[in-house]
């Protein structure tokens, strides 16, 4: 709730709103007129509001403190009028399920109060002539401004006026904010790139903190996305933040990139980096893409205009080394290599936006290795029978483009509430079909026959199914853009109906830099199998 | 420039001090807020820089090379104080 008014604020009946039984915490910030500023005596102050808009945002206000502070209920009353010393001339309180969000709830709301709400003051000295706060000449110098917060970034010859007003108009997600996350959005938003928005379910959780550079031991427990946009508008008020507890699915990928100027995958899972390379593409938004093993960390950019794309990168690769790779979580993390990816992150976002890249760069995988303090690049292959990216693909580039993920995928139980449906299980080359491992009316077509696909996706509603669900998904939007729309994918693969294909595969203790130097091999023996 | 229209403007704080009024309906050819700033400037008198300034038109916060309509409601923003 937010509110205007020109009579005295009542603290205490305010604070009865804020009586709830799940609430174990209220915080009360109250801003009252105190009797000096800036070393001289302050009488009186005069608050003029612009009414319409000052109620439309402080609503939004509140709104976004809540939504970002999840279990946080807020109540907001700012005053207008001639104010003596000590009344109160905004009370901001919040009832909260715990007090960490709480806490960030009402530091947030008091912030953007400070920075957004079209209220002035007019600050009455004795003997003087009274000021408007913030618009005096000699204030205005030390403001935060744009010109005095860039000024060291704008008189790079590389950006200059133009480029800062590129940074400052892109708009772009953070998926993923752990230990490469929270130092790319930071250099991101201290940039000044003009809208930020993170996504990220997780918690702060202490073995989070020796490279989290976001968080501090005060923030455990509290969702990682909340702490991390109230850091990153305290470290730069110019920008906007926006956290978005959430994880990112095969239901909310598409809403979530489309539109982005940048996208940059700072996730620790295979799923969810397909999902964000397959639905960028889609959407024709550049990926900013990093992962790290240890000391060695490997870094990618994705236009959605190049061929060589992510499942061009795993084609060919033993499906069960992507599973391994899944499960990041509880893996050893030697933090520098998460804090040096996440700003080569941030150092390839800024630049893609103000045109600094070659080329090349676009083709290209980068390692370091911080044990041996190496660094190289190698050009990733094209596939070129890839269904995403290969000559299929862009001739289908004509066709509707906006295929809703969502209605693409489905869960083994969506499979069976949608019945019949004809299952495809896609072979890989050499692979036959495991009668123990697919549905029993299932056929087994090898990946590359598309034309073998197209035919039986024509002819009746029909379920591709992969080891993995990968190849699938990114098989059935290439067929629904090229027309066909009873095509679906199954979620998970078949290992999601068949678990002990994916725990063999995980005792194969497939490791991630056995995977980078497979990428290596790949890229220096032209002999290598596509 | 382009076709004579009417503006509605209004002043707040520093800006309705320099302005003399609250409010003023314009008539104008500026194309954009920027544009209808420079014009205020010169014709009324304001100092306030405009590079300093945010706007509002029609009750929402919007940028300065908005293009502007007849009727719409602009108010310009001087930096806020509010808290
Ligand atoms: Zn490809």
């Amino acid at each position: 709730m937010f509110g205007l008014t020109d009579q005295p604020i009542d603290s205490a009946a305010l604070h009865a709103k804020l009586a709830r039984a799940d609430a174990g915490a209220c915080v009360i910030f109250e801003g009252r007129v105190r009797n000096h500023h800036g070393g001289k005596p302050v009488t009186l102050l005069e608050y003029e509001a612009f009414d319409e808009l000052a109620r439309v945002e402080g609503a939004a206000i509140v709104e976004e403190a809540e939504r970002a502070h999840p279990g946080s209920f807020v109540t907001c009353v700012h005053r207008t009028g001639a104010l003596s010393i000590g009344e109160i001339a905004v009370w901001i309180g919040v009832a909260s399920a715990h007090r960490h969000a709480g806490f960030l709830a009402c530091r947030q709301v008091i912030e953007e109060i400070k920075r957004q709400l079209p209220v002035w003051k007019k600050e009455h000295h004795p003997g003087e002539e009274p000021q408007w706060v913030n618009c005096t000449v000699e204030v205005l110098p030390s403001r935060l401004s744009p010109e005095n917060y860039y000024e060291r970034q704008v008189s790079l010859p590389e950006v200059g006026p133009p480029g800062q007003t590129a940074l400052s108009a892109a708009d772009v997600l953070v998926a993923g904010l752990g230990g490469l996350g929270c130092p790319a959005a930071l250099y991101l938003a201290t940039s000044g790139v003009g809208k930020l928005t993170l996504v990220d379910v997780g918690k702060v959780e202490v073995s989070n903190l020796h490279r989290q550079v976001l968080f501090t031991a005060d923030d455990i427990g509290a969702f990682k996305v909340a702490v991390g946009a109230a850091r990153l508008r305290q470290h730069n008020p110019l920008v906007q933040v926006e956290g978005l507890p959430a994880d990112v699915t095969a239901a909310n990928v598409a809403a979530l990139v489309t539109g982005r100027t940048a996208v940059l995958d700072c996730t620790d899972n295979f799923a969810t980096r397909f999902l964000l390379h397959d639905a960028c593409r889609m959407a024709g938004v550049p990926l900013i893409s990093a992962a790290v093993y240890r000391f060695e960390g490997e870094l990618n950019l994705f236009s959605p205009a190049t061929p060589g794309c992510l499942h061009c990168l795993w084609s060919g690769q033993d499906a069960a080394a992507l599973e391994a790779a899944n499960n990041c979580s509880g893996e050893p993390v030697f933090a520098p290599t998460v804090g040096l990816m996440g700003i080569m992150q941030a150092a390839e976002t800024l630049k893609l936006l103000l045109g600094l890249t070659p080329a090349a760069n676009f083709k290209q995988t980068r390692l370091v290795n911080l044990l041996d303090g190496s660094t190289c690049a190698i050009e990733r292959n094209a596939d070129p029978a890839c269904v995403v990216c290969g000559p299929d693909a862009v001739q289908s580039a004509s066709a509707p483009h906006g295929v809703d993920i969502s209605s693409v995928m489905l869960t083994a139980e969506e499979v069976i509430a949608r019945a019949p449906l004809r299952t495809v299980a896609l072979l890989e080359d050499g692979e036959i079909l495991d009668a123990g491992k697919a549905p029993a009316a299932a056929i087994g077509i090898p990946v590359k026959d598309l034309a073998h696909l197209r035919a039986l996706a024509r002819e009746r509603p029909t379920l591709l199914a992969c080891r993995y669900g990968i190849r699938s998904a990114a098989l059935a939007r290439l067929l629904r853009r090229e027309g066909i729309d009873q095509v679906y994918s199954l979620i998970g693969g078949l290992a999601a109906i068949h678990p002990r294909d994916s725990r063999i595969a995980a005792d194969r203790g497939f490791r991630r830099h056995e995977i980078l130097s497979t990428h290596e091999k790949n890229a220096r023996d032209p002999s290598r199998n596509l | 420039m382009g076709e004579p229209r009417k503006i509605q403007v209004r002043f707040f704080a520093v800006l309705r001090e320099q302005a003399g009024v609250s409010a003023l309906d314009w008539e104008t050819e500026a194309r954009t807020a920027t544009d209808l700033y420079g014009e205020l400037k010169a014709k009324r008198g304001l100092t306030f820089p405009a590079g300093l300034l945010r706007v509002s038109i029609n009750e929402r916060y919007a940028t300065m090379d908005t293009p502007l309509q007849a009727g719409d409601r602009v108010v310009f923003i001087p930096p806020v104080a509010g808290g």
